[in-house]
Formats: structure tokens, sequence, C-alpha cells
């Protein structure tokens, strides 16, 4: 990159705030993903009158701009795929605004996911999609990703919430989208557009969201299923049974096994094994909701079931869930944790041909998933230093999404297309869907500077 | 695949093993004041694999992140992958200093080692009014922190284990050396035959130091074996403090910082906290604690090479403190009541003592 624009990037930020260290290039050449990328620099911005500066200069010196988060994404969307310049918001980190009385919050895009909770929970208040990073995620990342969470089938994703957006453009206009209004129809939604947009189309700068009483209560049930043909239809009938559990999370067989390869915790290696819980205000309405869930667990042949009505005691029925990524990151020196979504009376299939995919092709795809809203993590645990062995993970990859998509599914519940889900764009999307959302990019970002080359925009 | 370096023939599967899932970014308290990825874990193991492959030297462009980790190692407890870059990092740093890279500071510590007794190069020793080399039932071991910085802490454990009447030595002790493993060096094998002669002279049962570190070094280091081959316990002040009642408490809001010599790497988290419960019923947590807890920012031989983000480190804990509008903040390592009073602003009015020193005040106060 021209030492000039560099200079130009300098004045903008201030030299501090600047970075082609070697250091930071590596950092940030990759996410959580398997892709990777070198920048050419890298900035940390201070506000949004910065941004639009920077925006200007890459529009006219037609340069790329990859804004960056916390990097936690799983598929490849923060990599600088052609170069050019990071833009971490990281330092933007301020909650701008807690308003309960109108039941938002206005934030910068920096803010950890958890650090927003901390600053709800004392107003007994929350943000609820609870993405697995939330630790450390940022919530613009989530908004570029649309995350979703372990509460999805009762509340919804990252853009049930999204109620305003203030965003840089790449001519550097700053565009502002929505309203601080619970209701508004006001012309096209342009918040909805850009939410899940992964970067592509606007530097988001200013979040509002709409935030949820917390219900204080909780129920928690584990059981354990012989067949998953038993498990899927649990789950189905208590999705339709009228009651609606804050979680609904499945672990398959091969995680179960690897679990008790890699643990002391000698869990039932059945083929399924269901975690729902149910939130309210009174241990009444947690319970009656629990009991009809544990009814229908009864009724489709589960093997044990385990009850806990207070918070203190439902830690152990979520073990087999919460201990799976850490056994599975540490099977395998190369890690993709996949994601999907297929209609919720789809899953008990899904589950199977992911069964079934992984055999043919001698592939390790240990599944959890939430259950609940049908997306599910196939996690592929490879060493990716075997050609061969990447091969076959790439051929299960490919018959992994063909079935979803037969299956009348989607290639993506939370993680987003980025790098990762380009080869099957063309699966779920006809050339008239990838004309218009590349007319869209073009209408945005004539000059294609921003985070080129995701989700097979690019002709 | 064997590798040029140390680091790849011992810890090749772990750099790999990271799935850059970024979960650091919550607890690397040199990430979380910087706010940047190339010093967090992560950072440093995607830097490793590059060098793994080959695309780049350890060199001196390397030094601000492999030499800036306290080696807190919080990291190494919320990884899902099992991956300890403390114990990568320090091999990484003997690496870079076999090929002639280091940080200035880690440098001069050696070499302050090589030709003095103590990491200040003092070579007056505090007195601390104590027969020194006597026959005891216990050494106590003070450290170099307690010994020249932090001497008004060191003289409270001795009035408190004079008021316990326990029969300790005080001896000539030199600097146990642990750190130079940490900062890219190895134990200094004189100082460490000197400290062993000692201890052993004293016939002492077993070893009490005041510094967490000096337990660590002593218990884990092979220069060190003989004394366990002596039948030699050694602990820390705080271990040996727990089976006694005092009788004095106190009011106050008194929280509780664990230093990571103690808790992350001794896995001493309780002990501390019964014998503060039993002086200070007011006792309350702070948001990080345990295996959670904030590092103060002075270990791993940050605080000699990166004073500033030492500091400011120290600072980010000590918000911790206002968070939960403590009185008084105790903690077991004299490096970190060092490194946490300089921080403390002149409008933070807590105090901040090691707990003996603070259960000496009491016992004090009540006569």
């Amino acid at each position: 990159m021209d030492t000039t624009i560099k200079q130009s990037l300098k004045e903008i930020v201030g030299e501090e705030n600047f970075t082609d260290s070697l250091i930071d290039l590596i950092a940030y050449s990759r996410d959580s993903s398997e892709h990777g990328h070198r920048p050419d620099a890298a900035l940390w911005p201070a506000n949004t009158e910065q941004i639009s500066a920077i925006m200007k200069l890459a529009n006219l010196q037609k340069f790329p701009i990859v804004p960056r988060g916390a990097g936690t994404s799983l598929a490849g969307l923060a990599v600088p795929e052609q170069g050019g310049i990071i833009l971490d918001l990281g330092r933007m980190d301020k909650i701008i605004d807690v308003n309960i009385k109108d039941r938002l919050v206005v934030v910068q895009p920096g803010v950890v996911y958890a650090d927003l909770d901390r600053a709800l929970a004392p107003y007994g208040f929350f943000f609820p999609p609870d993405p697995a990073s939330g630790a450390v995620c940022t919530l613009g990342g989530n908004v570029a990703t649309n995350a979703g969470g372990i509460k999805g089938a009762k509340y919804g994703t990252t853009k049930d919430y999204v109620l305003a957006l203030e965003v840089v453009l790449p001519d550097g206009r700053i565009l502002h989208t929505g309203s601080k209004c619970m209701k508004s129809v006001s012309g096209y939604d342009l918040t909805k557009l850009l939410v899940g947009s992964e970067g592509t189309l606007g530097v988001v700068t200013e979040i509002t969201f709409k935030i949820n009483p917390k219900p204080p209560l909780i129920s928690t049930a584990m059981a354990t299923f012989e067949t998953m043909e038993d498990a899927g239809r649990a789950v189905n009938q208590i999705m339709y049974s009228g009651i609606l559990p804050s979680a609904l999370e499945v672990v398959d067989q091969q995680t179960l096994i690897a679990i008790n390869q890699n643990t002391d915790l000698g869990l039932p290696e059945v083929e399924a094994l269901l975690v729902a819980e149910t939130d309210g205000y009174t241990k009444d309405e947690t319970e009656f909701q629990m009991e009809k869930i544990i009814e229908i667990f009864n009724k489709n042949n589960a093997g044990s079931v385990k009850h806990a009505d207070e918070k203190e005691m439902a830690e152990a029925l979520w073990t087999a869930r919460k201990s799976s990524y850490g056994v599975l990151a540490r099977i395998n020196n190369n890690l993709i944790v996949e994601d999907l979504a297929v209609p919720i009376s789809k899953v008990p299939d899904m589950l199977q041909a992911i069964s079934d995919i992984a055999r043919k092709h001698d592939v390790k795809m240990p599944t959890v998933g939430h259950a609940g809203d049908g997306n599910l993590h196939p996690v592929i645990c490879f060493d990716g230093t075997d050609p061969q062995e990447v091969k076959r993970v790439e051929e299960a990859s490919t018959e992994l999404f063909e079935k979803v998509i037969e299956l009348g599914g989607t290639l993506t519940g939370e993680h987003g297309i980025g790098l990762a889900k380009i080869p099957f764009m063309g699966l779920e999307h006809d050339e008239i869907s990838m004309d218009i959302m590349r007319s869209i990019k073009r209408l945005f970002d004539p000059n294609n500077i921003l985070n080129p080359g995701k989700m097979g925009l690019e002709e | 695949m064997e590798g040029k370096y140390e680091f790849e023939k011992k810890f090749r599967d772990q750099v790999l093993r990271c799935s850059s899932c970024g979960f650091c970014r919550a607890v690397c308290p040199v990430f979380g004041l910087t706010k940047r990825p190339a010093f967090n874990a992560r950072g440093k193991m995607l830097i490793l694999k590059e060098v793994m492959d080959g695309n780049i030297e350890l060199g001196d462009e390397l030094i601000e992140t492999l030499f800036q980790c306290t080696t807190c190692a919080s990291c190494s407890e919320q990884c899902p992958s099992g991956v300890q870059p403390p114990e990568i990092i320090k091999q990484v740093r003997k690496d870079m200093v076999h090929r002639g890279t280091c940080h200035p500071a880690f440098e001069g510590m050696n070499q302050i080692l090589q030709e003095h007794t103590n990491i200040y190069a003092e070579d007056e020793p505090e007195d601390f009014e104590r027969e020194r080399n006597k026959k005891a039932e216990y050494v106590f071991f003070i450290g170099c922190v307690g010994s020249y910085r932090e001497d008004e802490a060191t003289m409270a454990t001795l009035d408190i284990l004079d008021h316990l009447r326990a029969d300790y030595a005080l001896i000539d002790e030199v600097c146990c050396s642990g750190a130079l493993e940490d900062v890219g060096f190895e134990i200094n094998e004189r100082l460490a035959e000197k400290n062993v002669e000692l201890i052993l002279g004293t016939g002492a049962k077993a070893v009490i130091t005041g510094c967490p570190y000096c337990s660590r070094t002593f218990n884990n280091r092979p220069q060190y074996q003989e004394l366990k081959d002596a039948g030699m316990e050694i602990i820390h002040i705080s271990e040996f403090l727990k089976d006694f009642d005092f009788g004095v408490s106190t009011d106050k809001v008194v929280t509780y910082h664990d230093p990571c010599d103690l808790g992350q790497h001794c896995g001493i988290y309780e002990e501390p906290r019964e014998t503060i419960r039993k002086i200070a019923p007011n006792f309350v947590e702070m948001r990080n604690n345990r295996a959670n807890a904030l590092c103060c920012g002075a270990g791993g031989g940050v605080r000699g090479a990166f004073a500033k983000n030492s500091i400011a480190m120290a600072r980010r804990r000590l918000e911790e403190v206002e968070e939960v509008d403590a009185e008084v903040v105790l903690t077991e390592c004299n490096s970190c009541v060092h490194n946490l009073n300089n921080a403390r602003l002149r409008a933070q009015k807590f105090k901040i003592f090691t707990t003996t020193q603070f259960l000496n005040q009491l016992l004090k106060e009540a006569e």
C-alpha cells in the first residue's frame, strides 16, 4: 500500500491508532474460521467522523476496508481476503444510553455482548440473543452477522432487536436508519437490510437495540433417547404443543462418545440427548411449562429424565451440552463449527443425514444444536495437515449442504456466509436472488471497497 | 515435524490446537487494557503458527507481544482447546534469547542476578531484627519484593509468626531466581545452591514463603529438588495461617485479590479466604475472582519491561475494587501489593495490604 495513503490514514486517526506492524498484520489475518489473509494495515478509529473520512479516502483510492469486532466469526467474515485496511471497532466500546423507560439501549459497535448484559442486569432487563461467544463478541459483530444463540426459539436473533442504526456508507456519507419507536413501517426497512449484511454495505457505528425484561426463574430438564427418531418427534411435539421453551438443545451420539473419551463424565451414549429450559416469573409458570415438556419426553420413550426446578441445580444437566465445544476443540488440530438450519420438523432427518454423511466420508462430525429452532452445528474435527482428510472434509461439506437444501433448509442459521459458504450460495439462491443481492451491493458500494470477496457477491 | 526452535518440539500440537476462537480476549489483562489483538493469546498463537510455517523469524519485531505477557494463565483457564499459552510463551522467550532476541529489561534482570543476590541489585539486605541461619522448625523465606520493596509487609508477617510462637529462622537468602525461567533464561544455579544449603542448614521441617512465586519455584524446579528429597514441605504463608484463630476482627468491607502465582498456578483460592473471613465478616468478592481473577499486571517480567502498561493493568483491577465499595484490599503476594499500591489513585480511599499486614494491624489495635 502506497505510503501517502498510509500517511493520510495516520492523519485521520492519529499515528498511535494506525499500525502496519508485522504482529498486528498477523493477528488481523484470521478470525475463528479456517480462512486467512493479511491486511496491509489496521486502524483503531475513535468515532464516526474518523470512519467517514477513512471511507472517503478508501472510495477515492479504491482500497478495501474490512470492519472487525472481536474476530470470532466462524465463516471468515472478518478476514481481509483482498488485503486492505482492517477497521478494528473494538475501541468504540461505550454504552451510550440505557433507556429503560423506552425499553432500549444505544451502544457503540465495540461493546462486548457480556458487558451489555452486565449493564442491563441491575434493571432486570437483557438483550436475549445470547451467542456462545458472548463473553468476547462485540455487538457490532452481532449486527453484522445477525448473530443468534441458544434462546432463538423463544426470543429470536439479533435482527429482532435492532431498532435503529448509524452507518457510514462506502462513500463516507452517514446514514441513519430506523427509529427509536417500537413500531415503525416508515419507508424501506434499511435496518433489516443492514443487519446480517456482513460488513459489505456499510460500517455500523451506533446501534439502538430493543431490550427485554428478563424472567427471573427457570426450570431445566434433560432427557436421553435411544433413537434419534424419538428425540426428533419429542422436539417437534414440544414446539407445537403451545409451550415455548427458552432453550431446547440437542447433543448427538458422536458428541457424547467424544465427551466420554476425553472426560470422566460418563454420559449415556444414546443416540440423542435433549436439554430443555423454560423461563417465567413464578415457579408455577416455569413448572407448568416444564411438566408439559417432560410429559412429551416420556411419551416419546425417553430413557432417563432429570429435572431441576432451580437455577443452581440446572448446571449438572447442561454439562453435556456446555462441555461439548471444549471437548471437540481438543480432538484434532482443526475445527470447523458448521452452521445450518432446517425447518423444525426436519431436525431428525437432518441429524440422521449428518451421521450418514460422516460415516460415508470417514469424517468426524459430532453435532450439537438448537433443536428448538432447527439450527444445527455439526462440528468437523480434522487434521488440516493431512491433505487426504481435508479432501474428505470438503466432500462431506458439499454433500451436507446439498442435503440441507433438499430438506428445505438454509446454508446458515447464525454464522453467515462470509468466505466459508460461498461455494454453496448457488444451491440456495437462484440467479434472480443473486442478481438482486449484487445490485444492492453495487448501489451501496459501487467500487466494491467494503469487505470485498464475501457472500459470493463477486461475479 | 521437527521444528528449528525448541518451542516447536515441545508445543507444536498445542499451538496448532488453538482454534482461534478468541475466548481469551475476555480475560487477558494485556488485551483488556490495550484492546490490541496482537497482544492476546490468540494473536500470539497465530504469530507462532507463522513461525512454525517458516513465514517469519523469532525476530525483534515480535518482542513487543511475546515479551508482553504477565503469564497469569487466565487464558489457559478460559481456553476451550486446552492450550496453555504461558508455558508456550516461556519456551518461546528462551528460544528468542537463544538467537539473541530479547527485551533489554529481561536481559538486565538476568545480568543483575549474575552479579548480585537479588533482582534489585541491592547489596544491603534489610535486617528485620531477627537472628538468621539458626536451627528452627521452619524457615521463613521472604523473597526479593518482601525484602527490598515491601519490607513493612514482611515485618508484619514476622510479627504474626512471633505472635503464634512459631519456631522459625530467617536465612541469608538470595533470589530464588525462578522468575528467570519466565523471561527467557534459566534458574541461576549458584543462587539456587546457596538457598538449598542455607535452608537445609537450619534443620527445619518446612519452608514457609512470603512470596507465592518462591513457593512455586521450590516446589516445582529441579534445582530445588533436594529440599523435597529431604522431606521438606514448602508452603505459602497463607496455607500456614489458615489453621489459626486470631480473636480479632474488623467491620470494614474487605475484598481479596487472587495473585496468579498462588491461585492460577497453585490452585490456592480458599485458604486465604478462610483466614480473611475469620477476621473480616464483611467480606466481598470482586467481579473477577478465583480462577477468573484479573491479573495485577506485574508478572512475567511485564512490570520491568512495560512499566506503563503494567501500572495501567493494576488500575483496571482497582476499578473492580471500587465496584464493590471495599475499604480494604487484601492479597497474598508482595508483588501484587507493590503494583496495586503504585497504581492506586489519590481519590481511591481504600487500603491495600497483604493479609498478614492487615491482621497484624488488627492485633496491634486489640492490644
